[in-house]
């Protein structure tokens, strides 16, 4: 019941997410960077929920992010349906190493780890833009696009556990550990 | 490592691998069913933008009232506040005339369509609009304002489309340059500069193409191409020579970042 509970509570965290992306414009005081949601929220998921469940939000978190992303114009697709599914298992399973600590109360790992998920997801995006379009273009502001959405991950990622901790503990078991500050 | 996790991390691989050898159009009929699933969210989120745009441009009409009402102490907050309602109001019916205007004179068939959402990725250019194949939208069919070219349509569903714009570098027009010979291929840049409006970029001009800074850049309209010919792209910001061709730098006719309204080419008059 609480793994079902949780892995419902990450279905909807990750779709509002690829929602509020949406709304939120690139920031162009940091290189018209975007502020990047989704894998914080699954980072938190993955750290949190035992592995099965871990792979049940990878499955549906890549998948809605390819189809969020997919890109087809003259019949080329850039990033196959898929890629992301990949990627969020990966990520998913090293997170989930964190998981036993994390019943233990500490959470610390999630900001790293949401940070580096971030910035590798949009690394990955970049890369295989480049094999796609077979070509490398590298510069500074590809870098700062890269690395600030992981920054800004890190800050969201603290603001995320705090507040889905603190709607947890309303329920009767909360799945979060109650010290760890 | 779990026998049971070890089939549940196959099984998902095993789904990652298949979705990945679909085809672009069973990979596109997907996406607009997501679409589908997300626009009555991005329509309540656009109504919500809207709604709170407004209400920024009247807190700002009130601050231009407070400094008037400074220097003009005998004039009327009351009466102010309904002249700058009906300036909204006007601005918007011109807006509206003109865009009117502008698809009663054209000879294409013009579908108005308005922009829902925008592209939350880093490296793509897109727009979602609240058109689809219901209403006779069809993959490749360009997007146009009175002012310019916006881009194309890539992926349709029922009432909503994904439009690839002119500034992503996957989208390619042929073009003309006015008062030339010139002809090149338009597209967009990978990284567009933070702040701009976005650049183009026509490549393949000759080396020694004496093009000058102000001058149109057309489609050019090749056959079984997607675009007509005579849509105006932008004006041409500098001329730069490389090795084997002439590239210029094009600002865009339409201001991509602000569009709220455009029109589907759908078919000819």
């Amino acid at each position: 019941m609480r793994v079902a509970a949780g892995l419902l509570a990450t279905f909807l965290g990750v779709f509002l997410a690829l929602l509020l992306q949406q709304a939120f414009p690139p920031v162009y005081a940091l290189h018209g960077s975007r502020l990047l949601l989704v894998p914080a929220i699954f980072c938190l998921a993955a750290v949190s929920l035992p592995f099965p469940a871990m792979l049940a939000a990878a499955l549906f978190t890549g998948f809605v992010c390819d189809l969020a992303y997919l890109h087809v114009v003259g019949g080329q697709v850039e990033i196959a349906l898929g890629c992301s599914i990949i990627f969020f298992v990966i990520l998913g399973s090293i997170a989930n190493g964190f998981h036993p600590s994390f019943e233990r109360g500490r959470w610390w790992p999630l900001i790293p780890l949401s940070t580096v998920g971030t910035s590798a997801y949009i690394l990955l995006q970049f890369a295989m833009i480049s094999l796609r379009r077979q070509s490398f273009e590298f510069g500074d502001v590809v870098a700062w696009r890269i690395l600030i959405p992981g920054a800004l991950a890190a800050v969201f990622s603290v603001a995320l556990y705090f507040a889905v901790r603190q709607l947890a503990g309303l329920l009767p078991s909360s799945p979060f550990p109650r010290r760890g500050f | 490592m779990k026998k049971l996790n070890i089939i549940l991390l196959l099984v998902v691989v095993a789904v990652a691998v298949y979705l990945s050898v679909l085809p672009p159009g069973a990979m596109q009929s997907l996406q607009a069913s997501f679409l589908s699933v997300l626009a009555p969210f991005l329509r309540t989120g656009t109504a919500v933008q809207t709604q709170l745009g407004n209400v920024g441009k009247g807190l700002k009409t009130l601050d231009e009232l407070e400094v008037d009402n400074r220097r003009l102490s005998e004039e009327n907050r009351e009466l102010l506040a309904t002249n700058n309602l009906l300036r909204d109001i006007e601005a918007e019916n011109n807006k509206l005339r003109s865009a009117l205007e502008y698809r009663e004179r054209s000879v294409f068939k013009l579908l108005p369509a308005r922009i829902i959402g925008r592209d939350s990725s880093t490296w793509w250019n897109t727009v979602k609009i609240n058109r689809g194949f219901e209403e006779g939208v069809e993959t490749d069919q360009p997007v146009l304002t009175e002012v310019g070219l916006v881009g194309k349509v890539t992926t349709v569903a029922k009432n909503e489309s994904i439009i690839v714009l002119i500034t992503d570098e996957t989208c390619r027009v042929a073009s003309k340059i006015e008062g030339s010979r010139e002809q090149g291929i338009l597209s967009g840049k990978r990284i567009q500069e933070s702040g701009t409006a976005g650049e183009l970029q026509l490549n393949f001009l000759t080396k020694n193409a004496a093009l000058e800074p102000g001058q149109k850049v057309y489609t050019a309209g090749v056959s079984n191409g997607v675009f007509p010919s005579g849509i105006l792209l932008g004006t041409v910001k500098e001329f730069r020579t490389r090795p084997l061709d002439g590239q210029a730098v094009v600002d865009p006719a339409v201001d991509l970042s602000q569009t709220e309204d455009v029109f589907v080419v759908v078919g000819a008059k």
